[in-house]
């Protein structure tokens, strides 16, 4: 069967549509990852949503919706959380992720849950993402898409220096805890995507690339959109032709657009 | 007239670690002061205090004619004060110059709106006073330690605001851009009328450009001039 006749399969389509929606949104969370140094919190995340995934197999509940209210419900506290017990966000993400992960694992051994149901939410998979799935990746991408357009402003003083977006009178507060919901919307539906230890594949990676050739904000957003785009199809099509799973395949993909970035680029944000 | 900046017997802590303790401080309108002390006097911490990012307490603080214990919100304020920080950002982020600058008029803007014409003529005159104008397309982080901290003063600029707060404006420079800069804030104090809170750990640098200067010393403010 011919790469092209794949494409009239529903679950083909399905995946397709998911990586051209995911593809452009994650990785501009990515860019909000890099900029406030979210990456312990990020990964909190990843073991926050894979929790809320064990605890969905467990109840017989979609997996996906237990583990974006859990991603939705850890995002909304870490902030405020944080910024309350005056402790910076890695600390309490250090916490979040150990424990998280505990009770994930205790979760998985007691309750018997089948190894292979385990691993997908570890691996995810691209190619069985049912009608509902598709419906939170387009939901997700077009919030953030439209919150980037709407407010981009806003978010190029807070990506900039948290400080300074206070000092001039912007309500930092709110927005920095707005990205901080939104990465954890992203990262919930990622997990289903391409699984809770992949999910830099379609978060941080193209966001690398991306800040290694661009000179403005905008400059990287679009970038890192591009790479996302990039990486999600040139890792399906290849993934296809080489029979190896997706998700890994994606990653190695975007993994060498940022060695060609590196070769070619600047620096990237981080100092 | 009411004073632009009055902290009446104001404590703060930082944890367990009291840094300031009854401290008083005036500043009457298009007043020039300055307040010097030794490092982890509380210098930084008496700015905060006055922008509204850190509340102290106990103690009276009114800055503009607003008791800032009646507010919870205190962004319309801040939008009338230009802060200049101690530390310019280190990172690498994508951003030019003009656009650094530029930031000073998010807060007046409103939300969902784009720059207009008139705010970047303000960047741009801002950049010009700072003298910064021919690294207006470099990216900030293209730029020298005291290059920053210029971009830093002309986005304080371009808010036109009437509290000038300046943290340590002069640390990153040699001497020659020490008397450089303080001449430049100087003048700028003047030209736009504005009331000026500097602090410093430089008492020598301040003494003549100040109306008055406060010592910070064991968390307690005393007027040497």
């Amino acid at each position: 069967m011919s790469w092209v006749q794949t494409l009239n399969f529903p679950f083909m389509q399905h995946a397709l549509i998911a990586i051209f929606f995911a593809g452009i949104a994650f990785p501009i969370i990515g860019v909000f990852v890099l900029s406030l140094n979210l990456i312990p919190l990020r990964f909190a995340m990843m073991h926050v949503a894979l929790l809320g995934g064990a605890i969905g197999l467990f109840l017989k509940v979609d997996p996906l919706l237990s583990g974006l209210l859990f991603c939705i419900l850890s995002s909304m506290a870490l902030g405020p959380i944080s910024e309350k017990m005056k402790l910076g966000v890695g600390i309490l993400s250090g916490y979040f992720m150990t424990l998280t992960l505990a009770l994930a694992f205790i979760l998985i051994y007691k309750a018997d849950i089948h190894v292979l149901q385990a691993f997908n939410i570890l691996w995810g998979n691209i190619l069985s993402l049912s009608g509902l799935d598709l419906l939170f990746v387009i939901g997700i991408s077009l919030i953030i898409l439209s919150i980037v357009i709407l407010f981009f402003k806003e978010i190029q003083a807070i990506l900039y220096d948290r400080e300074i977006a206070l000092a001039v009178g912007l309500p930092e507060k709110f927005f920095y805890y707005l990205i901080i919901f939104m990465l954890g919307l992203t990262i919930a539906v990622s997990m289903r995507l391409i699984g809770a230890l992949l999910i830099d594949a379609f978060v941080l990676l193209p966001a690398m690339a991306a800040t290694l050739i661009s000179r403005s904000l905008k400059q990287t957003f679009f970038f890192s959109s591009l790479f996302g785009l990039l990486s999600g199809m040139g890792g399906l099509y290849f993934s296809f032709v080489f029979d190896i799973p997706t998700s890994s395949t994606i990653i190695l993909v975007a993994s060498l657009i940022i060695a060609g970035c590196f070769l070619f680029g600047r620096g990237g944000i981080q100092s | 007239m009411h004073h632009s900046i009055e902290l009446k017997d104001v404590y703060v802590c930082l944890g367990h670690v009291s840094v300031l303790e009854g401290v008083d401080i005036e500043a009457k309108p298009y007043e020039f002061i300055s307040v010097v002390g030794a490092n982890g006097a509380g210098k930084t911490t008496l700015l905060k205090v006055v922008n509204g990012t850190l509340r102290p307490f106990k103690g009276q603080v009114s800055v503009l004619g607003h008791d800032l214990f009646q507010f919870k919100n205190l962004d319309f304020l801040r939008r009338d004060i230009g802060l200049v920080p101690q530390k310019s950002n280190s990172n690498r982020f994508p951003i030019l110059v003009e656009e650094a600058v530029l930031i000073g008029r998010y807060g007046k803007i409103g939300f969902m709106q784009r720059p207009k014409e008139v705010d970047w003529n303000k960047a741009y005159e801002a950049m010009k006073i700072a003298g910064i104008s021919q690294f207006s397309k470099k990216l900030v982080h293209e730029l020298s330690g005291g290059e920053r901290q210029k971009v830093a003063l002309a986005r304080a600029l371009a808010q036109e605001p009437s509290i000038l707060l300046l943290d340590e404006p002069t640390t990153y420079l040699d001497s020659k851009s020490q008397s450089e800069i303080m001449e430049t804030i100087h003048t700028i104090h003047h030209q736009r009328g504005l009331t000026t809170l500097l602090v410093s750990h430089d008492s020598r640098l301040v003494e003549q450009y100040s109306d008055k200067i406060y010592l910070l010393k064991e968390g307690k403010g005393y007027l040497i001039k």
